[in-house]
């Protein structure tokens, strides 16, 4: 009966791919995306990341939660780095009715979180809020009448939170500079496809964590490996710029959403890389255009481990950046994302783990 | 042995609110479970069944025209009818793209211009014969947004543009899912708890409303005396019933049709908090009259009210496709709305006091003497 059951697990463990006998990206990203941490307000996202690293990781955090690893030494020096900050909002002001305002930005349609709910991070705890449609809302024009809309923006838009004084506002806890993010909902397509908020960038978050988690110190030898988690790439790479200060890599991999247009909305022009085939290597974004020599090292990686990947160009920039100008090579890794900025990123979980598993390969193998 | 008598009418008093305050919380997990179920028009039958699953077992159910379900309280002959709505607006399947993609129609027309719009980007759920399947409806990625497509597909959104995405890549596997036309589609049933004792959330209007009508039977449930009654939750009263002139919602002229009321209280859903002139949230329900003169009717419900301590708020307002059917004299006719924060948007706000008295009120009524 034992030896049954032995070599039922024997077979099981031999059709498992080595991702999916390992991996914990995908359980990691289903917690750390629920994780409240608008730029600027990274801490809870940090403490999360440094809570689960492997203690013989000598891991540092700065005073703008910044986190980050370095194991080995000498040449050349590898610099992984994924954002933990996520869109949202900064309260700006309380008005006498008790109705909260935000300050411009957002970075998400604001028409996507008309008349839905939001919550605020207060010092005592999250507050349910709801964004107030518009004013006349549900005014029906007049026969011939054409209705100029007034846009929605987040300038125009007030929070209702149940309670109809600035003085019962305050006592929830709400105060000027607390942030706000849209309530998540999972949307699970099927088992190993979601849709949520903030998948940019906490899906890089856990690649990253998880394959820090799988990462064999011994593999890195004669080079230098850093993992960093750093803030504020939504509000203008200045994390990034932060770190730029004291690591100086040959090589950067910033780990980000590849904007895939595959959607129903999009042109499939460029930067049609389907959700589900695999891992990104993002060749040209808008802020970045990696050599095709690098690309071709990568690739070729990847093809050695039998890794699914895949090679596109698309829009939105990366952290990897900002290192350029120190001298190094920026290589973004990604997986295809449908729907970026939105309320209902879509992720699927093969990617996620090919991107782990590509991470720990570059690891491994770069030269 | 007077004495005797005395104290236990007491002690059954005495239990009889005990009841009642157990009645008090239970309203709020009916309205949490009805809330979990999706009805639009033409589809109510899953919220039908959950009403008719948490109806008291000694009150027999009738199946009326249209999927209209109700239950008839005992006494005296001469029909009241109490009313309440079984659907919400929502939207439907309308297609199936090669792709798997859902394409989408409204089983009636909307509530107000904008009620389509807040389908843009957002999670929802396809009801279907093989159950709950999730998808999302389509934006526009923002890092590929030009001012055009800006202009046409998020300003301009509309059904025409509407796809919902339920992570499949062809109409087969989107058919091996359960996906057929015409299969419910609505927001997932997210309710957000606020300060005040308020409650968000999609359509939790109509299904609070629906509650409090469960929590009426409730109250009723082993009593005799008092007029007979009907209580009613109607399909298909967002369907407005075709011709010229005012247009009646279907579900509420089959009613009509069905018991022919003496009187009838229509519990509808009021927009309020919306500044002068509109009912204020926590006001209590709302009496809502085609003209304000006093009636029979009117004076029970204030009295009603009165008697069982809950505000009232009064609005005279033309009749509602619900009241319509029933307004003909020399039948009466009033609606006890519930007033509703952000009606007829994906948050819905209701105050529990408001439920609560709506409830109250509408026990109050049916005691004996209540409705006189």
């Amino acid at each position: 009966m034992i030896k049954r059951a032995l070599l039922v697990l024997l077979v099981l463990s031999v059709g498992l791919s080595p991702a999916a006998a390992q991996s914990k990206a995908w359980d990691i990203l289903r917690e750390i995306v629920l994780v409240p941490g608008v730029s600027g307000h990274e801490g809870p996202v940090a403490d999360f990341i440094k809570g689960r690293l492997p203690a013989g990781f000598k891991a540092e955090r700065d005073a703008m939660s910044n986190v980050w690893f370095t194991v080995g030494s000498g040449r050349p020096h590898i610099l992984f780095v994924a954002h933990s900050d996520e869109l949202g909002w900064t309260i700006d002001r309380i008005t006498p009715e008790g109705r909260v305002r935000v300050k411009p930005g957002g970075g998400i349609l604001p028409q996507t979180i008309e008349a839905r709910p939001v919550l605020i991070h207060t010092a005592k705890g999250d507050v349910a809020g709801i964004v107030a449609p518009r004013p006349g809302y549900d005014d029906r024009p007049s026969q011939g009448e054409v209705q100029e809309e007034k846009p929605f923006t987040a300038e125009s838009f007030d929070i209702f939170l149940g309670v109809s004084t600035e003085a019962e506002a305050r006592a929830l806890g709400v105060a000027e500079g607390d942030t706000v993010t849209a309530k998540k909902v999972l949307t699970d397509f099927a088992p190993g496809l979601m849709a949520t908020r903030a998948v940019d960038d906490r899906a890089g978050c856990a690649a990253l964590l998880d394959a820090a988690l799988r990462l064999k110190p011994e593999t890195i030898k004669g080079r230098t490996v850093t993992f960093a988690w750093d803030v504020q790439e939504e509000t203008g790479l200045f994390g990034a710029a932060e770190l730029a200060k004291t690591l100086k890599p040959d090589y950067v991999f910033a780990i980000d959403t590849f904007v895939s247009t595959d959607s129903p909305l999009e042109s499939k022009r460029f930067g049609f890389l389907p959700v589900g085939k695999g891992a990104v290597l993002r060749s040209i974004d808008s802020s970045n255009v990696t050599p095709k020599t690098e690309i071709a090292k990568a690739l070729a990686i990847a093809r050695r481990r039998g890794i699914p990947i895949q090679v596109g160009n698309s829009r939105g920039g990366n952290d990897g950046s900002v290192f350029l100008a120190g001298g190094a090579v920026d290589i973004p890794l990604s997986w295809p994302g449908s729907y970026a900025h939105s309320l209902i990123e879509k992720i699927d979980r093969r990617d996620l783990e090919a991107l782990t598993d590509l991470i720990l390969a570059i690891v491994s193998d770069w030269k | 042995m007077a004495q005797r008598g005395t104290k236990i009418v007491a002690i059954v008093l005495l239990l009889g609110g005990l009841a009642g305050a157990a009645r008090a919380a239970d309203i709020r997990t009916v309205t949490k479970e009805l809330f979990q179920v999706p009805s639009t028009t033409g589809n109510e039958e899953m919220l039908a069944a959950k009403v008719r699953g948490l109806l008291p077992k000694e009150l027999p159910v009738e199946t009326a025209s249209l999927g209209t379900i109700a239950v008839r309280l005992g006494g005296a002959p001469g029909p009241t009818l109490i009313l309440a709505a079984l659907d919400g607006y929502g939207h439907m399947v309308s297609g199936i793209t090669p792709e798997g993609y859902l394409t989408l129609d409204r089983p009636v027309p909307p509530p107000h211009p904008r009620f389509d719009g807040y389908l843009l980007g957002q999670p929802v759920v396809i009801s279907t014969a093989k159950g709950p399947v999730q998808g999302v409806v389509s934006q526009p990625a923002m890092h590929l947004l030009t001012p055009e497509r800006r202009k046409a597909l998020v300003e301009g959104f509309s059904l025409e543009t509407a796809f919902i995405d339920i992570g499949v890549r062809s109409e087969k596997e989107a058919r091996a899912k359960g996906i057929e036309l015409l299969d419910p589609v609505t927001f997932p049933a997210v309710l957000t708890e606020l300060p005040g004792q308020q409650w968000a959330g999609t359509s939790l209007g109509v299904k609070a409303a629906a509650a409090a009508l469960i929590a009426v039977a409730e109250g009723w449930a082993g009593r005799v005396g008092g007029d007979e009654t009907v209580l009613a939750w109607a399909a298909q009263t967002k369907f407005p019933a075709r011709g010229r002139g005012a247009r009646p919602a279907v579900g509420a002229a089959a009613a009509q049709s069905r018991w022919q009321p003496r009187r009838t209280i229509v519990i509808d859903v009021v927009a309020a908090g919306r500044g002068d002139g509109f009912p204020f949230p926590g006001g209590g329900p709302v009496l809502i009259q085609a003209k304000d003169e006093p009636s029979a009717l009117r004076r029970a419900l204030e009295a009603a009210a009165a008697a069982a301590g809950a505000p009232l708020q009064v609005l005279t307002a033309p009749g509602s496709p619900l009241a319509l059917p029933f307004a003909a004299p020399p039948s009466e006719v009033i609606t006890l709305a519930l007033p509703v924060r952000f009606l007829n948007t994906p948050s819905e706000v209701v105050a529990l006091k408001d439920l609560e008295a709506l409830r109250d009120i509408l026990v109050r009524f049916l005691q004996p003497g209540g409705a006189k």
